[in-house]
Order: C-alpha cells, then structure tokens, then sequence
C-alpha cells in the first residue's frame, strides 16, 4: 500500500508547483511504480513535476523536512530499477524542466536542465556543427538528468569516453533543499573534483538542476561497417583482434540471432541477415583522410576472425538504418516474450569469445532464449533473459540463470554494470566486487551528500552493509565474494 | 461493474497480448503530445498502456478518475507507434480501453452527442446545411476576428472559426512570376498511360467532408480522372465510423462499418479513394473493427486492403503536372495518414505536380495539430495549447497557404489561424492540384 503523505504536504508543493504538479491519487501514481525495468513494482506516495531550480529547491525542502525519502525520475527509462520508488517515497519527476538554457557554440560547451532528451541536445547543436558525444540507446528518450544520475555510456563510449567526461559543472539540489553549484565556467577546478564524484551517483546525492556539459565538433567523416558471422564467438574475436591491431573505432557492436530477427521484425529493420547468428557493427570517425584504410584493416581482420559477408553503409541512410535497428533493440525484445531482466556485466575484451558461448550453454541449461546485444568494443555485456511473469517456473528459473551469468562474468575479471547503474536491481551483487572496507567508504561518502538518508534510499548499497546499522557489517562477510548475493531480482514481480 | 463493462474489460484482456508487447523502454514518450506538454507519465502512451494492464489485472477499476482522466485526454494521434520498437498497436487498444471506459462511466454530452449527429444521416444532412447556411452569412468569421480578453476561445467562439475556416478560400495564387529565389518546378512531360483498362476508384465522400467540403470531394474526382481512374459511385455508403470507435463507442462503429464493407463490395472497384485521412485509417481497420464477426471479418480485411489516401492514387500515377501556381505552401501531414497508414511521400509528391509551388518546412510537422477529431471542443484548453503550437509553426514558416489532407486538420489549424487574425489559406492537397489543373488546361485536354 503506498505511503500516505499528508495533505498539508500536498497543499504545499501544490502551493510552489501548481495543483496539476502534484500527483497524490493512488490511481494516477500506478504509472510511477516501475522505470524500463518492470520487474520491480512499487508505487510511490506522491510525484511533484517542478518546472524551474526555485520549485525544484523549494519542493525537495518541503519533502525532506517530514523526513520522507525522495526519489528522482528523469523519462524512467532506466534499466536498473533506480528510478523504482521503495516505500512510498516522493517522486520528483523532471519531465517539465526541459529547457535548454544556453548553447556557446564558441567555447562548445551547453547548460541544461536536467529533463532535456539526450538526443534533442545533439539535434539544438547541430546546426552550429556541435554534439553531445555520450549516445545511450535510448537516447531518444531519456533525458540528460538520467544520464548524469547513472554516468551512462552508450555505443561510441568506446572511443569518447562515458557522461562523466562531458559534465563540467552542475547545480545541485541535495537532499535539505539546500542548492550548491560544483564545478563549473572554466575547464580545471581546483581542489577535489565534486562535479565527477556527483556523476554517476544514482540520484543517492541529490538531484542536478543545471547541468554544464562539454559539446565536441561533428567528425569530418564516418565510415559505418557491418561484419555478418556464423558464429557468435567469432564476432567477439574479431572485436579483440581489431582492438589488439591498435585501430581505435567509434563503436562495434554486437547484435546476435534472437536480436537480429527480432529487430527485422520491427519498424526498424536494418537489413540484418535474419539467418546470421551475428552482426557486428563497427564504425570509424574523424579525419576524412585514413578513414578507408582503417575500415580495410577491420575488413580484413573480420573476414579472418570468420566473417562470411562484410557490408559497408554506402550513404547516411544506410548508415542511419544500421544503427536505429542496433539502439532500438532492447525495445523489440517485446515480440519475442512479454518480460526481460537485461543485465550489464562488463568484462574484459578478450574473455569475449569464451564468455558468449558460456552464455550461450547456461541459456541452454536452463532453456531460456537469451538474447544478446551489446557494446562489444568496451567488452560490456547486455544479455536480455526473456520469459513471461505470468509463468512462475520461468521466474525461478530466470533468477538462477541470471545469477550464474553475472558470476561468470565476473569470475573472468569483469564487473556487475558497466553503464545501468546497480539501481535496486543488482545492489546485492556489490559485495561480489567489493570488500568491507569498500563499501564503508561508499556509505560514508553518501552520508556526505545526504547525512539523513532520504535521498533514493534502498538502492545501490545493500543495507546489510551499512557500518552504522547495528549488526550489521558481519553481512559484508557473509555475502562476501563467492555468495554471490542473496538476489531477490524478481522477487517484487507480482507485488 | 456492470455487465458492459466487464465484457469489454474481457475484450481488453484478450488483447493482453497486445499489451504486454510493450516492454516500458519508454521510447514513445517524446512522441507524445500530451506528455511533452504536461510531463506527467500517465499522460504518455507507455503510462496509458500500464493503465490498461492495471485494468486487466484487476488492479485498477476502469470507472476511476484516473483511468478516465488519462485514456479521454489521448489525442489518438498514434504518433507513438511508429516510434515503437514492439510495433503495440496502440490505436487499437486505445478503442477498447475507451470502450471499457465509457462502459464504466458515461462520456459528456458532447462526446456523445457529436458521433451521433454524423453517425446519423437524417440528423446529419440538415445539420450540415444549416452550417453551410450559417458559414455563408459570414457570421462565424466575423465571430472568429471580434477578440474578448485572453485566454482560450470559448466553445462558440472556437466552433465559430472552425466553421469559418471550412469555407472555401478562394482560388489558390496568382500566376504571376513569383519572388526571386522560388525554386520552381518545371512541367515534366504527361506520365504514360498502359494500355491496361483503367482502374476503378469508388470514393467516400464523408459527413464533415461531404457537408462542409463538397468542393473537396469534387476535386478529388476530377483529379482522379484526369490522371487516368475512372471514378464509379459507392451509393450505399456513409459515416465510417472514425469518430465512435475513437470514443470507445464500438458497438456503434462496427454497424457503420459493416454498412461501408457492404456498399463498396457492392461498387466493385479496385481502390477506394479518401480525402479525409481520419476516415481512411478507420477504414484501413476494418479488417480489426470486424475480425470478431466471421461472417464479415474476410470481406471487411479484403475491403480494407483497397483503401487509399487520394494523394496514394495520384502519386501512382505521376500525377500529371498542371498549370503554373507561384505559391509558397507548408504541409502538415494529418496524424491519421502520416502515423496511422504510414503514408509519408505521396502528399509532395502530388505538390510538386504544380509548377510554381515552393515547399516550405514546418516545424514540428510530425506533431498533431490538436484536432483530432472532436478533441479540439471536448479538451478545449490541452487542444488550444498543442493547436497554439502548430498556428505558430505554419506563421513561422511564412507560407501563403497551409496544405493538409484531413477535414479536422483544416478547420482546426484554419480555426487558430483565424483566431489569431492570420488570412493564411486553408487547403487540401487535391484543391491545390485541381486548380493547378484548371489553369494548365488539363481538364480541357482530358475531358475530365
């Protein structure tokens, strides 16, 4: 049952963002109760939808003063359920602070509010032949706040680096409605860097409210390349070999068969062969000239790792197409099962061969259809698990195979995320990668930004490790690496 | 719950499959423009789709104010499902959770009232005459200049400019040399004919379209003919049901539907031609609107295959090009024809068979205009904001004239035109080829 929040509240926040920018009818918050991970189902007490810093500040204030958690929502598109409200919490949604403030196209740098679309900043930008570099695949709908929130990356992170290195300044409502700007104007601050530890943060340090971010010039020149493979292993190594080369592409990305059909299937058909097993997509930027001996060079060594068929997009159409069937993928999950828990391992390129077709054998163990799409140059791993809540087997099942997955992921030196965030979702998987001492700092920094711990309480540290909780800290042991978390994953699911 | 309700509660459960397409990436939000103005996720297409489910799973009760607040306020511009990577037909389940929601609470007056008198062809006929009667005092102009304080127009105010920007807008731009700059068109040579017999075209001439646009629906048949169709009559025909089945009114709208299945099987033709986009996508959902009915559900898919937008059947064929008009022309693709049928091309395709025109981009063009069907009188503040938007837009771009394909879309931008003292003319694609032709002497030429 959600929290009551008490109508004096309401009067309140009604009083600084209007009647129509407070939501308190049960009803009407059932819409709230999930972010793009639908496994999690908690519905919150109450959504404020500010418009302006000032109703942000003031609505934040009014909420932290009863005590009640907050939780901040940018387009929900978040795949780690750190959007999911637990316990009743407030939601602050940032759908209506959707300006952008200003563009300096001379010194490339933007301000925003933090409910700007990802994508509608490259497209203000292009005309004085900017863009914003960070490109998560939803970045036709998730906004900048998001993306702030959960450090993301996307596809051509691999050569230009994830969020965290384009935000140069931000303004921060943290969790007392007090507003504090970090970083900011010039390109060097002294001194800690608060703007980078902010990045990344999981709405557990407050909320941005302006958000200064470095725009780059749009490249000279793109040559997009799409390897067709066989066999899914010898796509992983050609993304190795060529990386080993020393070529630095944009991006290459991994699609394979259930994806690749799936995505035919839909309006965004790229023209993958649907008998493939896998398409790899591997795109070159920058200076026109050298571009073509850098795409011969990744022919070539695909076509050795056992490419059958390599394609080149002839015109930006092509290219366009190639890349709207990879980045809308996740999407068209939904023709092939009703439900998917979509993970985010990361793990060392040259694990990539092995670690697919170990997947692969766990997806067959337990006669799930797994399906993978993922940023194969920076070795970060999204096997979709698919199946239907309604079946309760296929839940346990779910559970057990998604867990075996992220332990041989990380048992190959890799990471529990590598650009989702741990959100609610993979909170319990932290001891798996850090020890005791670790998360203490972790716990402590947080109190740092939000000493009352109002700020999305419940996600990305696990309680059981909290060193000021009495009793608790033995957890950290217990759970400790090899226990591989006590992984509630689906256990919301039909709350 | 009443017994109506929950056998259309059951009829949204059987879609559950439909719905549970939707995995909630989110990607339509920005598609949306309810979302994009009010930013409150219910009012998005992923937040109406959850709202359903809930319904479904018995976790919501279809008479609650929310659900009736959010699934009413959609403008059913369908403007999210080619955004949708799970291809969830939105359109369709927007229907049925109407349909479940009126079965739970009854809808105001005026949503009731208006598909009744267009659904109804003895209320319909005089009632549109007497609109063409009053459109021709030049009441409703007048009405729509005099300005009383801010804010948005009142219901007799806004009904006054709609109806004041139906009415015919003249013959579209001199022909003198237009501004230095234009871009011109040069005549391409006439489009081959084959030698096959001439495919048989049987057009629905609509309630509003046949009411309000007459002239309209005249130059859809000499443009069809003069490019080569021959135009056979569909006597039996009538209202197609658009405006019921979008108020959720099913029952209603599958015996319209039905009469339409029967009157075209009976005009035998090849295509069936519409001018108004709205009637054209119900149309093209027979096939879904019948499917429950065996008897019919073949014949209405088969029915439903032929239908065409009239700028569909003129890009087939070329389309001819006609006399020289020098004007400079924005369009707006309806929702129902761009989103719903998916047709992007033919619509310029059919402008640039007049030489002169010059094409100005429009902002936003994707977005709806707040028409959308009687949306723009029953959500009058939402449909004034998101129309306020589109009039903005069609100034910005300095065009003389604002070419659309949908009646809605005409009276409603036209209204907001009107309404903030613009004269920027109002046109259907087809009126601007068939002047076009009229100049060239292509009528002259064809005997059509």
């Amino acid at each position: 049952m959600p929290r009551m929040i008490p109508s004096e509240l309401t009067g309140r926040l009604a009083a600084i963002c209007g009647s129509d920018g407070v939501i308190v009818d049960p009803d009407r918050l059932l819409v709230y109760e999930s972010d793009a991970l639908t496994a999690y189902r908690h519905r919150p007490g109450a959504v404020v939808l500010p418009r302006t810093t000032e109703e942000l500040r003031r609505s934040v204030a009014e909420v932290a003063r009863l005590g009640l958690p907050i939780v901040p929502r940018g387009a929900g598109t978040g795949l780690s359920g750190g959007a999911v409200p637990l316990d009743g919490a407030v939601v602050i949604g940032t759908a209506r602070m959707n300006r952008i403030l200003e563009i300096d196209a001379p010194n490339r740098r933007a301000v925003l509010q933090p409910g700007v679309i990802n994508a509608e900043l490259s497209a203000a930008a292009a005309c004085q032949g900017l863009y914003y570099a960070p490109d998560p695949s939803s970045q036709t709908a998730c906004t900048i706040g998001g993306n702030v929130a959960e450090n993301s990356g996307g596809p051509h992170c691999l050569k230009y680096g994830v969020t965290s290195r384009y935000v140069t300044g931000l303004k921060v409502v943290l969790a007392d409605g007090s507003l504090v700007e970090l970083g900011g104007g010039a390109r060097e601050a002294p001194g800690y860097d608060l703007v980078g530890l902010f990045v990344g943060s999981e709405g557990c340090f407050g909320i941005a409210a302006e958000i200064e971010v470095a725009l780059l010039p749009v490249p000279e020149a793109i040559r997009t390349l799409l390897g067709i493979f066989d066999r899914i292993e010898d796509s992983g190594r050609a993304v190795s070999d060529i990386v080993s080369a020393g070529l630095l592409p944009a991006a290459m990305e991994i699609i394979d068969g259930p994806t690749i059909r799936a995505v035919e299937d839909s309006v965004f058909a790229a023209g993958y062969p649907t008998d493939a097993e896998a398409a790899l997509v591997i795109e070159f930027d920058g200076l026109e000239a050298g571009l073509d001996e850098d795409a011969a060079r990744a022919s070539e060594l695909c076509r050795r790792a056992g490419a059958r068929e390599i394609r080149t997009a002839k015109d930006e159409d092509e290219r366009l197409a190639l890349w709207k069937g990879r980045k809308k993928a996740f999407g068209a999950m939904g023709r092939i099962a009703p439900d998917l828990l979509v993970q985010d391992a990361t793990v060392p390129r040259t694990t990539l061969p092995s670690i697919l077709r170990g997947i692969a054998e766990i997806a067959r163990r337990y006669d799930l259809v797994v399906a993978n799409v993922f940023h194969a140059g920076d070795g970060n791993l999204h096997p979709n698990i698919l199946f239907d809540r309604r079946i309760r087997e296929d839940l346990e099942r779910v559970e057990r195979a998604s867990k075996e997955i992220m332990r041989l992921c990380v048992d190959a030196g890799g990471t529990i995320t590598g650009e989702h965030g741990v959100g609610l979702d993979k909170k319990h998987h932290m001891p798996l990668i850090y020890g005791p001492a670790e998360l203490d700092a972790m716990w402590g920094l947080r109190r740092v930004f939000d000493p009352a711990g109002v700020m999305n309480p419940g996600k990305v540290l696990p309680e059981d490790t909290d060193p000021e909780l009495p009793g608790a800290g033995e957890g950290v042991a217990r759970t400790g690496p090899g226990a591989a978390g006590a992984a509630p994953a689906l256990a919301g699911m039909h709350g | 719950m009443t017994r109506a309700s929950e056998a259309l509660t059951e009829a949204l459960k059987e879609q559950e499959e439909g719905l549970l397409n939707c995995v909630h990436c989110g990607f339509c939000l920005p598609a949306c423009p309810t979302y994009r103005r009010l930013g409150d996720e219910a009012d998005s297409p992923r937040g109406r789709l959850h709202l359903m489910r809930a319904v479904t799973e018995g976790r919501l009760d279809p008479g609650s104010d929310a659900y009736q607040l959010h699934i009413d306020r959609c403008l059913g511009c369908r403007a999210c499902e080619p955004v949708c990577p799970s291809g969830v037909a939105y359109g369709h389940l927007l229907e049925l959770a109407r349909g479940v929601g009126r079965a739970a609470r009854r809808p105001s007056l005026l949503s009731r009232l208006l598909p009744r008198v267009f659904g109804t062809p003895w209320i319909a006929r005089p009632a549109m005459l007497a609109a063409r009667l009053f459109r021709a005092t030049k009441i409703p102009a007048l009405a729509a200049r005099l300005r009383f304080g801010g804010g948005p127009p009142g219901p007799i105010r806004l009904g006054m400019a709609m109806l004041a920007a139906s009415a015919p807008g003249g013959r579209p731009g001199p022909s003198a040399p237009s501004a230095p700059g234009t871009r011109r068109q040069a005549a391409r040579p006439r489009a081959p004919r084959p030698a096959t017999p001439a495919p048989r075209v049987a057009i629905l001439t609509g309630c509003v379209q046949a009411g309000l646009f007459a002239r309209v629906n005249a130059a859809t048949v000499r443009v069809l003919r003069a490019n080569g169709y021959e135009v056979v009559a569909a006597p039996a025909q009538g209202c197609c049901g658009a405006l019921h089945a979008h108020a959720g009114d099913l029952g209603r709208a599958a015996e319209l539907a039905r009469r339409n299945v029967e009157a075209f099987e009976a005009a035998g033709a090849d295509y069936i031609a519409l001018n108004a986009s709205g009637c054209g996508a119900a149309m093209a959902g027979y096939g879904s609107l019948l499917g429950g009915d065996e008897e019919i559900a073949g014949r209405a898919e088969a029915v439903a295959a032929r239908v065409r937008d009239v700028s569909e059947l003129l890009a087939m064929r070329g389309p001819l090009p006609g006399g020289e008009i020098a004007i400079a022309v924005t369009y707006d693709p309806p929702c129902h024809l761009l989103h719903a049928q998916g047709v992007s091309g033919p619509p310029e395709t059919v402008l640039r068979a007049v030489p002169g025109v010059e094409i100005v981009p429009l902002a936003g063009a994707a977005e709806c205009c707040g028409g959308a069907g009687i949306y723009g009188l029953t959500h009058r503040d939402l449909g004034a904001w998101i129309g306020g938007d589109k009039v903005r837009s069609v100034v910005e771009s300095g065009a003389a004239a604002l070419v659309t394909g949908n009646p809605g879309c005409m009276m409603q931008i036209g209204a907001g035109l009107r309404l903030a003292g613009r004269t920027t003319r109002i046109l259907h694609v087809v009126e601007l080829l068939d002047a076009s032709y009229e100049r060239g002497g292509v009528y002259g030429r064809s005997g059509g």
